[in-house]
């Protein structure tokens, strides 16, 4: 059964329509990614989910229930703009933070230890939040959300402002909860970790859902219009083939060229292995961003 | 509850372990201490004199001899031992410095020897800038007048009838409006009324005092807690009205414990050996304080603490940041700042038509039914309905405030108008 369940879900601000007819499920253990410009609705979906505010259409059904108090144990979330006591001691606000989400004082304490331990900074357990970098001030508002052991997390932005390290590190945490059986909800701006983290999305542009579903199943519905080259020397007349529409020479050697037909793709094979020693030919699945860029930028328009 | 009561621990902990409120509440102790002990150090320093003897003043008998001698033979009659008096029968005045100068006498008493007028004027010397002591100064003129009227009346009046004349008329106000609900209203003498005033007096000040200062750090936390963020996280974790009474309560701990820590120190000093006497002198005993005027005015302390921190709560709901917060909060405070005047104004007039209206005006009764119960007269009954007002205000005010607050919280960017307050309401189911 899915632990997350929207349908139809409905909101509207005065005559704006803030979330148009959006239907979700998220199943235990998965990643389930929200994407969307600025402005396209995410924020106001996540709230929804949370029971910040109610949709005015559709349902949003956890574990099969609708919402209710006893669903703030079992909920963590992380928001976008995150804060957290500047003035109070690392510990003890995480600690006030799991007892309201239904911990004793002692379990809590534990599981900030075993958290801090977890991102390699035990150290500030007695530090003040004001003292920490944002980086770290990050950490300990992720460590926030998941401190109670929530079934559904919701995640919005998780990663931004992080140095590589940390978000392999936070990456890592976030696949660990996922084996665990947590339902993840995830919204980014950044398509290589959904990539790399989601088996289904939704892509929202203006309250719609314009694209939704399995990663693969929508990568698949997309042609694949770019050719990755790779040979020894200079190969020309790439331009003249039917259907090439534009021929870029890459930094590092190599062409990158993009195709309006797949079978144009062979034609480019045959002649680079006339002129040249090919050492790389590759037939590119289009990559996220591009599926986003196409359908939010055209839209645009 | 249990959330509530975790709410609660946190909001009490983080404020009472801040610099800020250590510093306030000790300052302010110290401050009352050296406030409470000024009559003993001013004795401290002035009364040096007093320790070592009484003072001794010559009294010079040349011109008015027959004056002197009154004086003399009357205040050896009085038994008092604020000063003495050292017979000299020569007025001059090179020989008085020089006894001065030796320490035998501190000042002479010298009159004029005009025979025109019945009683001659007096003339106090002395090597000091400010004369005599306050007390001795008193019991001196005490004497003079005394002694003024004998040499006036001669033996025209027997002394029954000049000790008639020296007591002071009884003047005493009665009270003919027997209420018998209100029998402390009646039969209180001087000392008990003058006792009640300053209680009622101390209750107000204390009410207003708190309720705006723990009336705005819930309203700045709460503003803290939204541009900070952690509101987001913490609507989430815990129902908004949980919340707010959580911090609600918890700043009313901090106030009670602060308001402890002050009374503890009052009683501490005023039970110190050498305030007893102060404290007697003034006719103060702390036994006479009515305990229902103490037991009233806690509740309407609590009540009315309640009423404004439900607002307090709500406006720093609705505030982005913390430098828009003392705009906003502004009508609460004049709100409170009119509680207080009406209050302590009408002290000398508990029973208008003012303070009867007033005393039923939920954001008013908490000061003026204190003055009423205190120091006016009221029937039982007053006093309940207007708690009971209190009551059902304080709880039609949460249930707005906890609707605010749940819109509030969630809205940023500028001060939201009532108008786009309602809509958000609306929009967002609340």
């Amino acid at each position: 059964m899915e632990s997350l369940k929207l349908e139809k879900v409905i909101k509207q601000f005065g005559d704006k329509t803030a979330v148009n007819e959006l239907s979700l499920e998220v199943g235990v253990g998965e990643i389930y990614g929200l994407l969307g410009a600025n402005g396209a609705g995410k924020t106001t979906t996540m709230r929804m989910v949370l029971g910040l505010i109610y949709p005015d259409g559709g349902s949003i059904r956890y574990n099969g229930k609708p919402h209710s108090d006893e669903l703030r144990q079992i909920v963590g979330y992380l928001p976008e703009e995150r804060g957290l006591y500047p003035k109070v001691k690392v510990s003890e606000q995480l600690s006030y933070l799991a007892q309201l989400r239904g911990m004793s004082r002692k379990d809590a304490d534990k599981s900030i230890r075993y958290w801090l331990e977890r991102f390699e900074v035990p150290e500030y357990y007695e530090k003040r939040i004001e003292e920490l970098s944002k980086g770290n001030q990050q950490k300990i508002g992720f460590i926030a959300a998941v401190v109670h052991k929530p079934q559904i997390l919701i995640l919005d932005e998780a990663f931004s402002g992080l140095d590589p390290v940390n978000v392999e590190l936070l990456k890592a945490t976030v696949k660990e909860l996922r084996d665990q059986g947590t339902s993840i909800l995830f919204s980014t701006h950044r398509m290589e970790h959904v990539e790399e983290l989601c088996r289904n999305i939704t892509i929202m542009h203006r309250s719609n859902p314009i694209v939704q579903g399995s990663l693969k199943e929508i990568k698949s519905r997309y042609p694949r219009e770019q050719v990755a080259l790779g040979t020894t020397s200079e190969v020309t007349g790439l331009e003249n083939i039917p259907c090439v529409t534009k021929v870029t020479i890459q930094e590092q050697g190599g062409y990158l060229i993009n195709i309006s037909d797949v079978s144009a793709a062979q034609q480019i094979l045959q002649i680079a292995m006339q002129q040249s020693v090919v050492e790389k030919f590759e037939l590119k699945e289009p990559t996220l961003n591009q599926i986003f860029i196409k359908e939010v930028g055209e839209s645009h328009e | 509850m249990n959330k509530l009561g975790t709410v609660i621990g946190f909001t009490f902990r983080n404020k009472v372990r801040t610099k800020a409120f250590l510093i306030t509440t000790i300052v302010l102790a110290i401050i009352m201490s050296i406030a409470i002990n000024i009559p003993y150090f001013i004795q401290l320093f002035t009364g040096e004199d007093l320790k070592s003897g009484s003072t001794k003043i010559g009294l010079v008998y040349a011109e008015q001899a027959n004056v002197a001698e009154q004086l003399d033979s009357y205040w050896k009659a009085q038994n008092n031992d604020e000063f003495t008096f050292v017979k000299y029968d020569t007025s001059d005045a090179a020989s008085l410095k020089k006894d001065i100068e030796a320490g035998t006498i501190d000042g002479y008493l010298q009159f004029s020897d005009d025979q025109k007028t019945l009683f001659p004027s007096v003339v106090y010397s002395s090597d000091e800038d400010d004369g005599l002591n306050a007390v001795a100064q008193a019991e001196l003129s005490g004497a003079l007048q005394a002694v003024k009227m004998q040499v006036i009346v001669q033996d025209s009046l027997t002394p029954e009838q000049i000790a008639e004349l020296k007591t002071p008329v009884q003047f005493n106000a009665q009270n003919i409006n027997a209420d018998a609900s209100a029998p402390k209203a009646n039969e209180k003498d001087e000392s008990n009324r003058m006792m009640e005033f300053g209680v009622v007096y101390l209750l107000i000040i204390l009410f207003f005092f708190t309720s705006m200062t723990t009336g705005n750090m819930i309203a700045a936390e709460v503003t803290t807690e939204k541009s900070s963020r952690i509101m987001e996280i913490l609507i989430t974790s815990v129902s908004p009205l949980t919340q707010m009474f959580g911090k609600i309560i918890g700043m009313f701990l901090v106030g009670l414990t602060q308001i402890a820590v002050f009374v503890l120190v009052i009683l501490g000093n005023l039970f110190m050996p050498q305030n007893k006497e102060v404290l007697a002198d003034f006719n103060i005993d702390l036994s006479q304080v009515s305990i229902d005027v103490l037991v009233y005015g806690f509740t309407f302390y609590v009540l009315g603490y309640f009423l404004y921190a439900v607002l307090f709560a709500a406006v720093g709901s609705i505030v982005s940041r913390t430098e828009d917060l003392g705009q906003a909060i502004m009508p609460i405070t004049m709100l409170s700042l009119a509680a207080f005047y009406v209050g302590s104004f009408s002290m000398g007039a508990p029973n208008t038509m003012l303070m009867k209206v007033a005393s039923f005006i939920p954001f008013l009764s908490p000061t003026t039914m204190i003055v009423r119960i205190g120091i006016g007269e009221i029937a039982v009954w007053e006093i309940w309905v207007s708690i009971l007002i209190l009551v059902i205000s304080i709880l039609f005010f949460g249930w707005l405030s906890a609707k605010i607050y749940r819109t509030g919280v969630l809205m940023y960017g500028k001060r939201p108008t009532i108008k786009e307050l309602r809509k958000a309401m609306k929009a967002y189911k609340i």
